[in-house]
């Protein structure tokens, strides 16, 4: 196991210096730049600040420098919202985590329940039913659904708030505080799990259909077996195994924010800060906030790939 | 009442957005653009209706009260000291002229006071100076300070604040926007190099004088200096020549002399201001302000009370939805702007001043600005925002939509119909490949010019593009014929000008522009200057290095317990802020 790790992580160095290299020339590539958004400025007075900002030196050397401060920890200093990259994260990326992580535990959850018994009553009109509403969901672009609520909920019933995270002004602290945060991420988690969980519960129960069939199963059942018991015990856990690799996968997605979502909902997550950086050019950001992204897509491949291997002994890893 | 003014304009520009609606403006700037704008002194309407416009055209003229106060959401009823304004994205580093977008500008003009603010014709008045004298040379200007002016941590404010403001922004190291230092102050260039341990031209005379002279006269210059004042004690407690790093740590605290002081920063979510009690003009009336993150024109945090205080497109719908909402107040207002398409100089059939007069007779500007946009908009013609005290339309071609003069120009121009129905000279098409931002105004633009250019025998390529810089960077590379762009906020009319003279029009270079628009800042007599302007203006509006296109309008809608709102076009709201009141709900 060591001796994996071992390969892996060294793996995983490569390919992190490589996607570093690919990311920064594309950002480099990409039209325009951080100045030249500025409308204002003279022709002149965009060259010094090109000057003074780096901007006009080659490629590799800008890369150099900044691969130089990021091995002392230093990501950069965001020339938009001027503050220390790591910094910035720090301040949006819970916000964001907090979205995520409720709406991927209520997605998941949902997604096995209804998984589980539409897989095991197949056919029947509960399946029917839950698989028609799945698909509708599923195809909901999330901004029409997003302000759809918005409008419904929020501006005419006014049951819950139309969006950011307090309530303005509001000096709220402790529990107060939290049942605030709770009424304005409603219906964002909302949006998101109604989107997320179609996928996942068709997954889920197409996997236990498959296990269900399984010789396993059926001698479950001639032992006797009670069927609660042989379904979650015996088909589910089976059914489950791989959906770890889905695990790895959704940890950036933990962090990464939703561009959409947080948008429509003025939720002040990474992701909206993303995209208004990526509209400026704002290369300190959009570079550390990429390198973040690919670091925990790799440290998530190789989560899954132990997790599967504790789970289910069959595999082995090399 | 005004305050932060700044010719700055720029800042505010860029900036400027917050407040107002921004969709379309991205057609420029992207984003910036917003502007602050105002609206034209609220109470008295304007002079500002363009006449280009069809005046009454846009559904509101005159600002409207809110009918039925009732209907006001118990959010904003319970609200007894505290306004709330959407502002779209502040960044939390507040230090004036290092401030990097149009929204932190406009947190500053809350945090900050300038020592000559402007009023709604944008003409300079007193704010923290409380007089100035221009030398006779119009090189020297001395500006008189009140007495006892204080900073947010009660520490005196004097001349020799001013001072150090401006010689930091001579710093070679200086990474913002401000014009300043591209004005000609004697002894400027100097410091900047290192050659000089101090500006020459700036002196501080004695505590409440400081007077700075300039190598050339400048008539925006008395505005433009006259701008925020950082605090020598606090700002350039470790200043050394060439190292401005420091100053990067003070950014989210900081210390001004504007009517209220920063309380509480939350990123993307909110900036929370309480009032100044130092502030020269005494504490604001409004105890509490907040600037809630949130894009300008969002309906439904005015709809739910959540916000005080919203700009939209002033097109009929709109104007009725908020009518609709029976607790908004609605103010009118005309930004200091102007649209205008880029037209590519450097292009053979472009050269032609023929060619860009037939396309600004074929192009339907009244459909695509006006009728379209349900009358959120008007023709320009000049360089100049119809608010603007040098405005005109004396000896002004309105070229007015007229297919059959666009087609006799573009034949005298050799351009003569060939195959297809396009007209060819020399074996070559007259194609017009026009680059514009993704937007609503773009696709109109897109639908009438496609079938004006038809019918003018011009090949039409449009190319809409979702993100400014790239649009941008496709401009400079040279690859268009057309580009829609909208100018930042203009305070002076100079402003608007700018880009004629400083090579930014590639191809355009004419020395009798370059003459009056020198003479236009050689002086500060107004009347003296109008006409100058007047001249400007006509011989651009005949030349048309670029085409006119259109100004926009928006309009307010406030919660109407709010008392003595005005908005400025070139300051925004922050000169009335200060007596903005909230009267008891109903």
């Amino acid at each position: 196991m060591s001796a994996y790790l071992t390969k892996r992580i060294s793996y995983m160095l490569i390919i992190l210096l490589a996607a570093s290299l690919l990311i920064f020339s594309l950002y480099a590539l990409t039209p325009g730049d951080y100045i030249s958004n500025n409308i204002k400025l003279s022709p002149e007075r965009k060259a010094e600040l090109r000057e003074i900002y780096g901007f006009n030196k080659p490629l590799m050397e800008r890369y150099g420098i900044w691969m130089k401060n990021a091995f002392h920890g230093d990501f950069g200093y965001s020339l938009a919202q001027q503050k220390p990259v790591l910094t910035l994260f720090n301040e949006y990326i819970w916000n964001s985590f907090l979205l995520a992580s409720v709406s991927t535990f209520l997605t998941w959850l949902i997604a096995v329940i209804i998984g589980v018994v539409s897989a095991y009553k197949q056919y029947s009109w509960f399946d029917t039913l839950v698989m028609v509403l799945i698909f509708a969901a599923m195809s909901l672009p999330s901004f029409f659904i997003g302000l759809f609520l918005i409008k419904v909920i929020a501006v005419d019933l006014k049951w819950l708030p139309p969006g950011g995270m307090l309530t303005t002004g509001s000096n709220a602290t402790g529990w107060a505080y939290v049942k605030e945060v709770i009424r304005h991420m409603t219906l964002p988690v909302v949006v998101m799990t109604l989107l997320g969980v179609g996928s996942l519960t068709r997954y889920f129960r197409s996997n236990l259909i498959d296990v269900i069939k399984q010789d396993y199963i059926r001698t479950a059942r001639a032992k006797g077996l009670k069927e609660s018991k042989v379904l979650f015990r015996h088909a589910l856990r089976n059914a489950l195994l791989p959906a770890i690799t889905l695990v790895g996968f959704e940890l950036p997605a933990l962090f990464g924010g939703s561009l959409i979502i947080e948008k429509i909902f003025n939720w002040p997550g990474i992701g909206q800060l993303y995209m208004q950086s990526f509209g400026l050019r704002d290369y300190p950001l959009l570079m550390g906030f990429t390198m973040l992204i690919a670091i925990l897509t790799v440290i998530g491949t190789l989560i899954s790939d132990v997790l599967y291997h504790i789970a289910d002994p069959r595999v082995r890893l090399h | 009442m005004k305050k932060g003014v700044y010719l700055l304009t720029s800042l505010l520009i860029v900036g400027s957005l917050l407040l107002s609606a921004c969709s379309d403006q991205k057609e420029a700037a992207p984003s910036s653009t917003n502007t602050t704008q105002t609206e034209q002194g609220s109470k008295d309407q304007p002079t500002a209706t363009p006449a280009a416009s069809p005046a009454g055209e846009s559904g509101l003229s005159a600002p409207y009260d809110a009918a039925d106060m009732s209907k006001l959401p118990a959010v904003a009823k319970q609200r007894t000291d505290t306004i709330i304004v959407g502002l779209t994205d502040p960044s939390g580093a507040f230090t004036p002229y290092f401030i990097q977008s149009g929204y932190d500008a406009n947190v500053n003009s809350l945090l900050f006071s300038s020592l000559v603010t402007v009023d709604e014709k944008g003409l300079p008045i007193p704010d923290m100076a409380e007089k100035w004298d221009v030398s006779d040379d119009q090189l020297t200007y001395t500006y008189h300070l009140r007495k006892d002016l204080k900073f947010s941590d009660g520490s005196p404010m004097t001349a020799d604040d001013v001072a150090f403001t401006w010689t930091l922004l001579f710093d070679k190291s200086y990474d913002g926007d401000s014009m300043i230092p591209t004005l000609p102050v004697k002894g400027g260039q100097a410091y900047k190099e290192g050659k000089a341990q101090s500006i020459e031209g700036i002196k501080v005379i004695d505590p409440l004088t400081v007077s700075v002279t300039l190598e050339k006269p400048n008539a925006t210059a008395l505005v433009m200096l006259g701008d925020k004042v950082l605090s020598k004690a606090y700002y350039g407690k470790d200043y050394k020549f060439g190292q401005l790093e420091y100053i990067k740590k003070l950014h989210s605290n900081p210390v001004g002399n504007g009517p209220y002081k920063l309380e509480k920063f939350i990123p993307g979510q909110e900036v929370r201001f309480v009032a100044n009690e130092n502030y020269f003009k005494g504490k604001p009336k409004t105890e509490h302000f907040i600037y809630k993150t949130s894009e300008g024109d969002t309906w439904q945090y005015l709809e739910t009370g959540e916000v005080d205080y919203a700009s939209f497109s002033a097109t009929t719908e709109n104007i009725d939805k908020l009518k609709s909402l029976g607790f908004v107040n609605i103010i009118p207002y005309t930004p200091s702007t102007y649209g205008y398409l880029q037209v590519n100089l450097e292009h053979e059939a472009l050269k032609d001043k023929k060619v860009r007069q037939a396309l600004a007779y074929g192009l339907d500007r009244q459909s695509i600005y006006v009728d379209a946009n349900q009358g959120a908009g008007a023709v320009a013609n000049i360089p100049s925002s119809p608010i603007s005290w040098a405005y005109t339309e004396d000896g002004i071609n309105p070229y007015k939509f007229d297919t059959e003069k666009a087609k006799q120009l573009l034949d005298e121009a050799g351009w003569k119909e060939g195959a297809g129905g396009i007209r060819e000279k020399d074996g070559k098409q007259l194609v017009i490949h026009y680059l514009g931002s993704k937007s609503k105004q773009t696709d109109i633009f897109i639908a009438v010019a496609k079938e004006n250019f038809q019918a003018m025998g011009v090949k039409f390529e449009p190319e809409v593009f979702a993100d400014f810089n790239s649009l941008v960077s496709k401009v400079e590379g040279g690859d268009y014929d057309l580009v829609s762009f909208s100018t930042p906020m203009l305070t002076d009319p100079s402003d608007g000008l700018v880009q004629f003279v400083d090579g930014e029009i590639k191809g355009y270079d004419n020395p009798k522009v370059k003459e009056l628009y020198d003479k236009g800042l050689a002086t500060s007599d107004i009347e003296e200057r109008k006409k100058v302007y007047k001249e400007i203006f006509q011989l651009l509006n005949d030349e048309l290095p670029i085409i006119f296109t259109s100004y926009k309008k928006t309009v307010y809608g406030y919660n109407g317990r709010i008392e003595n709102l005005a908005v400025s076009p070139f300051v925004g709201l922050a000169n009335s802020l200060p007596d903005w009141s909230l009267k008891p709900a109903q």
